[in-house]
């Protein structure tokens, strides 16, 4: 060891030197001792002239100074420095359009940073580039810059946001399939109109306009148009005018029907031809990619589902530009043989693990389908807990191993809504106000629970209710409603009704399910007036409204109502329903809020009489088919049906548990404005039947995104038979009638919420029918 | 033709005219005395503006860790803890703003059913503590937070296992608590993984698989109940955990005996208390 | 309608490949034969397990209940070469329930009114302020963040 030593001696005389202080020169703010820090020099070592360059590289990369010098002159080292000036506050004036966080991170000198020209100067292009983005392409930036105490400054950016920047014109060129008014509907950027402000869809940026390109190129994909192809999309900026006029150029080539379609399998023991009924794409049908892809999805599942885990299917089309026609030979081939390792799931900070784990059909272990994956993927954005759901895969610790990881976005899947609303149909017509709590994802176990209450002119209505969409660990949605309603817009009566109800759906496929119910009612009717009033002589005193009102006690029939059955109905209070009801409902809607195409059927029955007082089976049905009927024109068909009867078990049906209809049937008839009346009071039926058919329409001169869309319907029905009112007098329309109306209607889906006016003209109605032409319903929930 | 709303230039070169820093800097920790953490807070921000990188500056920096922590503003604390250890990494209080940085992710550790994210950083950050600075008085702490922490990561791969048991998909089920016996050998889930792997390979019937996790969980867990449990269900087929072929120094029995004796220092409610270091300052202060 | 669902899950058994690895064939050939297995011995790695579970669904919302399990068990010797292949059907298995308790763990929990605050008054502001934000516009992440 004493040898190394020895040479190390000789070499420090010559350039390293033992440095016993290090002194500090020219610092005004930056402590001595940190400087000394920062150097990371220890005294009293010997020091080489690489460390010094160390030392010097470490102070500048702090950014405190603009300049370090550093020499050593016998046991000392010189250190001086010429400090930047740092910067103490950075201020934006006279933005209002983007907040100051926005422009805070957008920007890059900040306190505490040395303050430097040129980054300065690079964050008013940043700043001008977000206000681009923005939609007002002409804002002007400046910044300066104001001393401050201690060799510090403050910065002061000033903003001048100008006003937006609108989009004047979209036009195409070179589109005849199609036209203009159709594309624009298409893409996602609108010409500036009345609501833009609102919708804020007319801000031209470059990357949505991309995107609009992509939605068109797959809009005419879709079409047959296999050759379409853009071939420029502009947009430029009149800086008079500050609007966009934005011209694209497409070129839509010929209209492709399939050629001859086959599949062949190089996988032994799959034979191609069984699987021809998967394919949605037809020889002769018109060429749409979203068919060769749903094929793809329906022949890959159908080939793992008969053991095939690992099979590929690739689609090869080979296009004949004569007959233009394209045929497509989907390929099923061996793919590479990969297991899931693990299934990671990660960012759900509310979410529990095994609400999201539970959508997988495939586990660890299990062979890697990326169909099955995808599927997950999809029911776990329709359980709408999360902002973005997105999945990825990572090698494994094996070749053929893979990670599958799952990154959720959570969002707040809680809703305080005040909703109102003004009907002119249902129980109470007029204003309507709902309060509530909603929470779907409560406490991240995927369950939902709802509180609200509902306050009409007069009535009240409070309801709880709650899910579990897993129930004993299957996919069966159980929960229970409670409810209670106090109506009192009868002059002459009120009604009050507690009740509540268990309910069970189960999915029998992906589109059919069932639900079976227990449900609860007790009604109890109060007459407010209640005691007779006689006079001296015994008769009795007209009530304010013409009729004497007497409780239930009294011999004669009490006078509630001008009907005796409904009168001695009212009498039988409290009354209560204790039922069982099942139901199949078959849904393919493709669209739950505003269907385009897909059927809708539900039928099912309410066995009451286990107690309570009522006892009867109601059967009911109903369906409707919404179909596209031109994409030209955006039309959109419905055919809608229903029927209905109810049975008594025991002795007599209770009027009240008969069908009361109106306009929920055929529009331009009253609220029970149609069917059975006794000396002019709605009794019920205890049948019905109806029938519609609507089209809806884009409003022709309206542009197309102030959500305005037009309807032509006619209805039909009828409300029918009674149960034993042999010694009842004064009864009308107890037989079969057909019922018809036609009329027009206006649909707004207003950024408000959804707006809807109907006029409707009854063709063939009863003389004691009550008709109301005009009907109006509006709700709006923030 | 400033609006009046925005920040005006006047109040601008008020606020940014300077107390001096000892002055600032006796307020914020009279405020910590007198509770108020975010007045005190506030009080070495402004240090930190007024007086960027001066000495009291980096005290300030690391007592506003200290004051975010304790009124739990833990991105708060985690950034001035960053930044304070980008700027003096060699300085005395540079152990306890690692220990800031670990206690901000402990405290905000979901529970098993939930991301794990934070619980990850929290054991990464105090092993940090533990590498970095061993003999500063933090380490002892923070090797018992790196226990919590570790336990109940291996509570999060036990409730997937459990998860997949349930559905008796083995493979998944298996390979989870094989890795608890793997990674976290330590924490006491080691005891249930074992027992959860007896019961798996014997509703398989890999018998033999079955009476090798329950030997193992015998030989280091002899009275854990798990132990009796697997011991129970064994019997009910007259097996016996056993050690399965030859005894040999060689065979794959002895060595895995071997490898967890001495495993886990189980996690006591003594551990998930917060501990008196914690609410203590730094030193430096 | 066929509403039945089957799954096949685990590992997916080719029958030629099995024939590759007669009893004395070494790991690798194994490994490259069949693949990694689904598991191996829990202690040393001794012996591979590959596990194949068939299950069926009759219907959409009943759980798949499991109708076939195949484990093929491939034995090494001291020598690393195959010893002894053994299958496993789903009749060794025992159905049996599985012990309930669970061993406690840590972590903050979520309390329904945490989760109500969070989800209308997310960064602090008050309810009526959310509300008249649209509350579906404002969202936030719950309080364990």
């Amino acid at each position: 060891a004493s040898a190394i030593s020895i040479q190390l001696a000789t070499l420090s005389e010559a350039d390293a030197a033992v440095v016993n202080r290090i002194e500090v020169r020219g610092n005004q703010r930056v402590d001595a001792d940190t400087v000394r820090n920062l150097t990371q020099i220890r005294t009293g070592q010997n020091i080489t002239d690489a460390d010094v360059d160390a030392a010097v590289t470490r102070l500048f990369a702090t950014g405190l100074f603009s300049d370090v010098r550093a020499n050593q002159s016998g046991g000392t080292l010189v250190v001086n420095v010429d400090e930047n000036q740092i910067v103490s506050d950075v201020v934006f004036q006279g933005n209002s359009r983007i907040k100051n966080e926005q422009l805070q991170s957008i920007v890059q000198t900040s306190s505490r940073q040395p303050y430097n020209a040129s980054t300065a100067q690079a964050d008013v292009d940043a700043i001008k580039a977000a206000y681009v983005r923005t939609g007002r392409s002409d804002a002007t930036v400046t910044v300066r810059t104001l001393p401050a105490e201690g060799n510090r400054v403050n910065v002061v950016f000033d903003i001048n946001e100008g006003d937006r920047t609108k989009i004047d014109t979209i036009n195409f060129v070179g589109n005849n399939a199609f036209g203009d008014g159709r594309l624009k509907e298409v893409i996602s950027l609108r010409e500036s109109g009345l609501f833009s402000f609102l919708q804020k869809n007319d801000i031209y940026d470059e990357d949505r306009l991309r995107a609009d390109e992509e939605t068109l190129r797959r809009f005419y994909f879709n079409r047959g148009y296999a050759d379409f192809r853009i071939v420029s999309s502009v947009a430029e900026l009149d800086p008079t005018k500050n609007a966009y006029f934005i011209t694209i150029t497409v070129e839509e080539g010929e209209r492709y029907v399939y050629g001859n379609v086959n599949i062949d399998s190089t996988v032994p023991g799959i034979d191609g031809e069984t699987l021809r009924g998967e394919l949605k794409t037809k020889s002769g049908d018109t060429y749409s990619a979203e068919d060769v892809e749903e094929s793809l999805v329906n022949l890959t599942n159908a080939v793992a589902n008969s053991g095939y885990a690992f099979a590929q299917v690739t689609p090869r089309g080979d296009r004949d530009f004569t007959n233009h026609t394209i045929s497509i030979n989907y390929v099923i081939d061996q793919g590479p043989r990969a297991y899931v390792e693990r299934l990671e799931i990660r960012g759900n900070t509310k979410t529990r693990d095994y609400v999201i784990r539970r959508e997988f059909d495939v586990s660890e272990g299990d062979a890697f389908n990326q169909v099955l994956v995808q599927r997950a993927k999809k029911r776990l954005e329709g359980l709408r807990f999360f902002k973005s759901v997105n999945v990825s895969t990572a090698p494994g610790s094996e070749p053929d191993r893979v990670i599958v990881i799952v990154q959720v976005e959570e969002q707040s899947t809680g809703e305080f809504s005040i909703g109102g609303g003004y009907t002119t149909g249902g129980e109470s017509s007029g204003p309507v106000a709902e309060i509530g709590i909603t929470e779907r994802n409560f406490l991240g176990r995927g369950q939902f629970v709802k509180v609200s209450a509902g306050f009409g002119e007069d009535t009240r209505s409070y309801n709880l209710s709650f899910t579990e969409p897993y129930f004993l660990g299957r996919r069966l949605a159980a929960g229970f409603d409670l409810y209670r309603t106090e109506n009192s817009s009868s002059t002459a009566y009120d009604i009050v009704r507690n009740g509540g109800a268990l309910r069970l759906a189960a999915p029998i496929t992906e589109d059919l399910t069932a639900q079976v119910a227990y449900n609860y009612k007790q009604e109890t009717f109060g007459d407010d007036q209640g005691i007779a009033l006689r006079d001296a002589t015994g008769n009795f005193i007209l009530g304010p409204t013409g009729y004497i009102f007497t409780t239930c006690a009294d011999p004669i029939a009490p006078l509630y109502t001008a009907s005796p059955i409904i009168n001695q109905a009212i009498c039988d209070s409290p009354y209560s329903t204790s039922s069982v009801s099942y139901a199949l409902t078959y849904n393919t809607l493709d669209n739950q809020q505003d269907p385009r195409n897909g059927f809708f059927a539900q039928a099912g029955q309410e066995v009451a009489g286990l107690g309570g007082d009522a006892q009867f089976i109601r059967t009911t049905g109903r369906a409707s088919y919404f179909s596209l009927l031109s994409e030209e024109y955006d039309l959109i068909g419905q055919l809608s049906g229903g029927a209905g009867n109810v049975t008594a078990l025991g002795d007599d049906l209770r009027v009240f548990d008969n069908f009361f209809k109106g306009q929920d049937i055929v529009r331009g008839f009253k609220y029970q404005g149609l069917g059975p009346r006794q000396n002019g009071v709605a009794i019920g039926g205890t049948n019905y039947v109806n029938a519609s058919a609507e089209v809806t329409f884009p409003l022709p001169l309206v542009s197309r995104d102030f959500g305005f869309r037009g309807a032509a319907f006619a209805d039909a029905g009828s409300l029918w038979g009674l149960d034993n009112i042999e010694n009842e007098f004064g009864i009308q329309g107890e037989d079969f009638s057909l019922r018809a109306s036609a009329g027009i209607g206006l649909i707004w889906a207003s950024p408000f919420g959804p707006l809807r006016v109907n006029y409707a003209q009854p063709l063939a109605k009863e003389d004691f029918d009550r008709t109301q032409e005009f009907s109006f319903g509006f709700s709006s929930r923030f | 033709c400033m609006s009046s709303k925005d920040t005006d230039i006047d109040a601008l070169a008020l606020a940014s005219q300077t107390e001096p820093a000892d002055v600032l800097y006796n307020q914020g920790l009279a405020n910590l005395e007198g509770g108020r953490l975010g007045e005190a807070a506030k009080k070495f921000e402004a240090i930190d503006k007024q007086h960027p990188y001066s000495e009291y500056a980096r005290k300030a920096l690391i007592m506003r860790a200290f004051a975010s922590y304790r009124s739990g503003d833990y991105d708060e604390a985690e950034g001035s803890a960053k930044r304070y250890l980008a700027l003096y990494p060699g300085s005395e209080d540079a152990a306890y703003a690692q220990y800031i940085i670990g206690l901000s992710y402990y405290r905000q550790m979901p529970d098993i059913t939930r991301d794990q994210t934070d619980t990850a950083k929290a054991v990464q950050a105090m092993q940090e503590v533990v590498d970095r600075y061993p003999n500063s008085e933090y380490a002892e702490d923070a090797r018992t937070k790196i226990r919590v922490g570790s336990d109940q990561l291996a509570g999060k791969e036990m409730q997937v296992g459990r998860y997949y048991l349930e559905r008796r998909e083995y493979i998944a089920a298996i390979n989870r608590f094989k890795s608890v016996v793997d990674v976290f050998p330590k924490t006491r889930h080691v005891e249930e993984a074992l027992a959860r792997l007896t019961e798996a390979y014997y509703a398989m019937g890999l018998t033999q698989e079955a009476q090798a996790a329950a030997s193992v969980l015998g030989q280091n867990f002899p009275d854990s109940p798990w132990y009796k449990d697997s011991y129970a269900l064994l019997q009910t087929q007259g097996l016996q955990p056993s050690a399965g072929r030859g005894g040999g120094a060689g065979s794959w029995f002895s060595n895995a005996a071997r490898r967890l004796t001495g495993a886990s220092e189980p996690v006591t409610t003594a551990d998930t208390a917060p501990s008196a270091i914690e609410s203590r300052p730094p030193r430096g202060a | 309608c066929q509403t039945a669902q089957v799954y096949n899950q685990g590992y997916i058994i080719d029958e030629q490949s099995l024939s590759l690895v007669p009893v004395g064939s070494s790991r690798e050939q194994v490994l490259l034969a069949l693949g990694s297995p689904s598991t191996k011995a829990t202690f040393g790695n001794e012996v591979f397990y590959y596990i194949s579970q068939k299950r069926v669904r009759p219907v959409a919302f009943m759980q798949p209940r499991l109708v076939d399990q195949r484990v093929l068990a491939v034995y090494f010797g001291s020598n690393n070469t195959v010893e002894r292949i053994a299958n496993y059907g789903l009749q060794n298995g025992r159905v049996f329930d599985f012990i309930s308790r669970t061993t406690p763990t840590g972590g903050r929990d979520q309390s329904f009114l945490g989760s109500i605050l969070a989800a209308t008054a997310p960064d602090g502001q008050s309810i009526v302020d959310a509300v008249s934000r649209g509350a579906r516009g404002g969202g936030g992440v719950s309080p364990g963040r």
